[in-house]
């Protein structure tokens, strides 16, 4: 679903929003704007935040001629004026690229999804309760 | 999955409005001891190898199709709420188990003391029945549902052995543990419903998988559609989905004949029983009972006492989390139900507020949801995005408050006069405000929970004052007691003012405690089944 959102603008906007870090792209350059517009198609709450977002920022030609300063300041005015839609819109964005396994891989972490993998359970050591299990009974008699 | 009701002609012996936590334990308890029991559910079964967090993008799905905001969610079962005038959202799922699909499945009961908020602390209600008087029936939930846990915890009453051994805390929990035995503040392993072992029919131990809010693929955590709901349909109960009750009937005298719900294709049906049971949670059983006005009920059914809505009771929640640049294995086993503390748990008028809280410690979460924020603080956009996430990713812990909610008559469920849930029924409007009680034990359990984390190394600190999306625990809104005029059923769960309806959710709550209810409410709904079989034969064929 497009949502008729200007991907070149959307593309510099994420570049701001999650900029490069040492020699990684940020999330722009890494092609996530067709993803990010997708996923807010299917979902109302995310489709009308992206929605109010893009509307409120330059046309992509104009927000590309700003340095990114002056890009920062036109995103930092939406977010001061519509601060609960650019709040949802980073948060769609930001679960979007820590969703990406290159972004797992320099995060030094395995990215698996909870399941169905999981974890090693530990066994139960009763030697923690040592301190607490010396205290007398405290909860309050009726 | 959709149950369609195959026998709508047969009039039941009791007719039960959800299929969630307590409604399950109703169906079970009845139907064993052979009364015919119809439920009547408008969510569905759910499949736990289809749980999201055995999917690449279960961090988004938290967030839209499984947020715990039905707000949010929008699923057709699910109805809306208008939060506008209040402080907290409240969060449940709609379906076959309720909101036990989504929870952390932490247990603990309520203290003798919180039945006696009146007689103690000169505040509130006594609650008509004692501690001991619902202890068998706690007893009896924690084998049915799977408790883990440990005896010899210095701030609860004596209680029988758990069926199975504690969740291990971790080495987390043993660091944040080290720091509460260093200040001389009690803690103890949390009580879980979640397999530390096999136990029950297909259900393994827990894997630690790290997050266990949005369904168990493991099946290790307890949810009603695994435990008491296989059990009832055995017996012969009857479960019915994706039906939604739009009215309790009554014939001229004013006794409950069934239902008229809308069934999964819309059509309007009607559903005879000789009793009704509401198990559809504080909030959607005031709402019907609303929604069940008529010329002889003008304010809603079983509203003589004028109290069907008021005093709900959400439980605060607020806290603080810490950053541990050392510790870097958070985010493996239970999220929210490692360990607790009820130092501050009782009454202490120094403190400058009644009544107490417990100590939740917490787990740091996926990169996702880390970047959404750590205690409500969301990672900045823009240069800071990186480095912050970098402290706080995989090196964050926490500690939660939920504080005693007291009960107020103007925090309440009423209906709205233009929000509509898919089927065009009223949806509940909910209006809510944190007291001056409230606010000074949130402020002291931030302060305290601050001290903790320094405590136990914590080299930044985020705090949360109160958190808005917090309202799991849906209390109050049709109270018990002795006189009908300060109560909507009586110490049973039977209605004043309908001898054949009965409330056996959360609703029924006098007052809050500080700790998870759904142990307390189950144990409620087993004691109201046990009291309908031993002295409600009348209602049986």
């Amino acid at each position: 679903m497009s949502l008729g959102i200007d991907s070149i603008l959307l593309t510099a906007a994420l570049d701001r929003v999650i900029p490069p870090v040492d020699d990684f792209p940020g999330a722009g350059e890494m092609g996530l704007s067709g993803e990010v517009i997708n996923r807010c198609g299917a979902d109302f709450r995310f489709s009308e935040a992206i929605r109010v977002v893009v509307d409120l920022l330059p046309a992509a030609n104009d927000f590309m001629k700003l340095d990114g300063e002056a890009q920062d300041e036109a995103l930092r005015a939406v977010e001061l004026s519509h601060p609960d839609s650019f709040g949802l819109w980073l948060d769609v964005i930001y679960t979007i690229y820590y969703m990406q396994p290159e972004v797992h891989v320099r995060l030094n972490w395995h990215g698996r999804s909870p399941q169905p993998d999981g974890n090693s359970m530990p066994p139960w050591d009763d030697s923690v309760l040592n301190v607490v299990r010396a205290r007398d009974p405290f909860w309050r008699k009726t | 999955m959709t149950t369609t009701d195959h026998n709508p002609d047969r009039k039941a012996d009791v007719l039960i409005i959800g299929a969630g936590a307590s409604g399950a334990a109703t169906a079970a308890s009845l139907s064993e001891a052979g009364f015919d029991v119809v439920c009547i559910e408008q969510g569905h079964w759910q499949d736990s190898f289809n749980y999201p967090t055995a999917q690449p993008d279960w961090e988004l799905r938290s967030m839209s199709s499984w947020s715990i905001n039905p707000n949010k969610r929008r699923l057709p079962e699910d109805y809306p709420t208008n939060v506008e005038d209040s402080a907290v959202d409240p969060v449940m799922f709609n379906g076959v188990g309720g909101s036990t699909i989504m929870w952390v499945a932490h247990t603990p009961r309520l203290h003798p003391s919180d039945f006696r908020v009146k007689s103690q602390d000169g505040i509130a209600d006594d609650w008509p029945i004692s501690y001991e008087d619902l202890e068998p029936w706690y007893d009896l939930n924690d084998h049915v549902m799977g408790c883990a846990g440990i005896s010899g915890d210095p701030a609860n009453p004596p209680r029988s052995e758990r069926p199975m051994p504690p969740i291990p805390i971790g080495r987390d929990g043993e660091l944040i543990a080290g720091a509460f035995d260093r200040l001389g503040w009690h803690w103890w392993p949390s009580d879980n419903y979640i397999n530390s072992t096999r136990y029950g029919e297909g259900r393994d131990a827990c894997n630690f998988c790290g997050h266990n809010m949005m369904g168990c693929y493991q099946r290790a955590k307890a949810s009603t559609d695994l435990t008491y709901w296989p059990r009832a349909i055995d017996q012969g109960a009857e479960l019915v989905t994706g039906a939604r009750v739009r009215k309790i009937t009554l014939d001229t005298t004013g006794r409950a004949t069934g239902v008229n719900y809308l069934d999964a294709e819309g059509n309007d049906k009607h559903r005879s029983a000789r009793a009704v049971v509401m198990a559809a949670n504080g909030i959607g059983t005031p709402r019907l009972l609303l929604m069940s006005q008529s010329s002889k009920n003008p304010n809603g059914l079983a509203n003589s006492s004028g109290l069907v809505g008021k005093n709900l009771m959400f439980h605060v929640f607020g806290g603080a989390s810490g950053i541990f640049p050392d510790h870097e294995d958070p985010w493996v086993g239970p999220v929210a139900n490692i360990i607790l503390s009820q130092e501050f748990y009782e009454t202490d008028r120094s403190r400058g507020f009644l009544r107490g809280y417990t100590f939740q410690m917490t787990r740091g979460q996926g990169p996702g949801a880390i970047a959404r924020g750590v205690a409500g603080h969301r990672t900045p956009w823009g240069e800071d995005h990186h480095p912050v996430i970098k402290r706080r990713f995989r090196n964050t812990l926490g500690l939660g408050a939920i504080g005693d909610d007291l009960p107020e008559e103007h925090n309440s469920v009423t209906l709205d006069s233009h929000m509509t849930d898919s089927s065009g029924l009223p949806a509940p409007k909910i209006n809510y405000r944190v007291s001056g009680n409230s606010r000074a034990l949130l402020d002291h359990a931030v302060a305290k929970g601050t001290e903790l984390l320094k405590e136990a190394g914590a080299t930044e600190i985020l705090v949360n004052p109160q958190s808005r999306e917090t309202g799991w625990h849906l209390l109050g809104t049709a109270r018990m007691g002795d006189d009908p005029e300060r109560s909507v059923v009586d110490r049973n769960g039977q209605a004043h003012d309908v001898d054949n309806l009965f409330i056996v959710d959360g609703s029924v709550f006098v007052t809050g405690g500080g700790v998870n209810p759904t142990p307390t409410i189950q144990a409620i709904a087993l004691r109201t089944a046990d009291y309908i079989t031993n002295e409600r034969k009348d209602l049986k064929t």
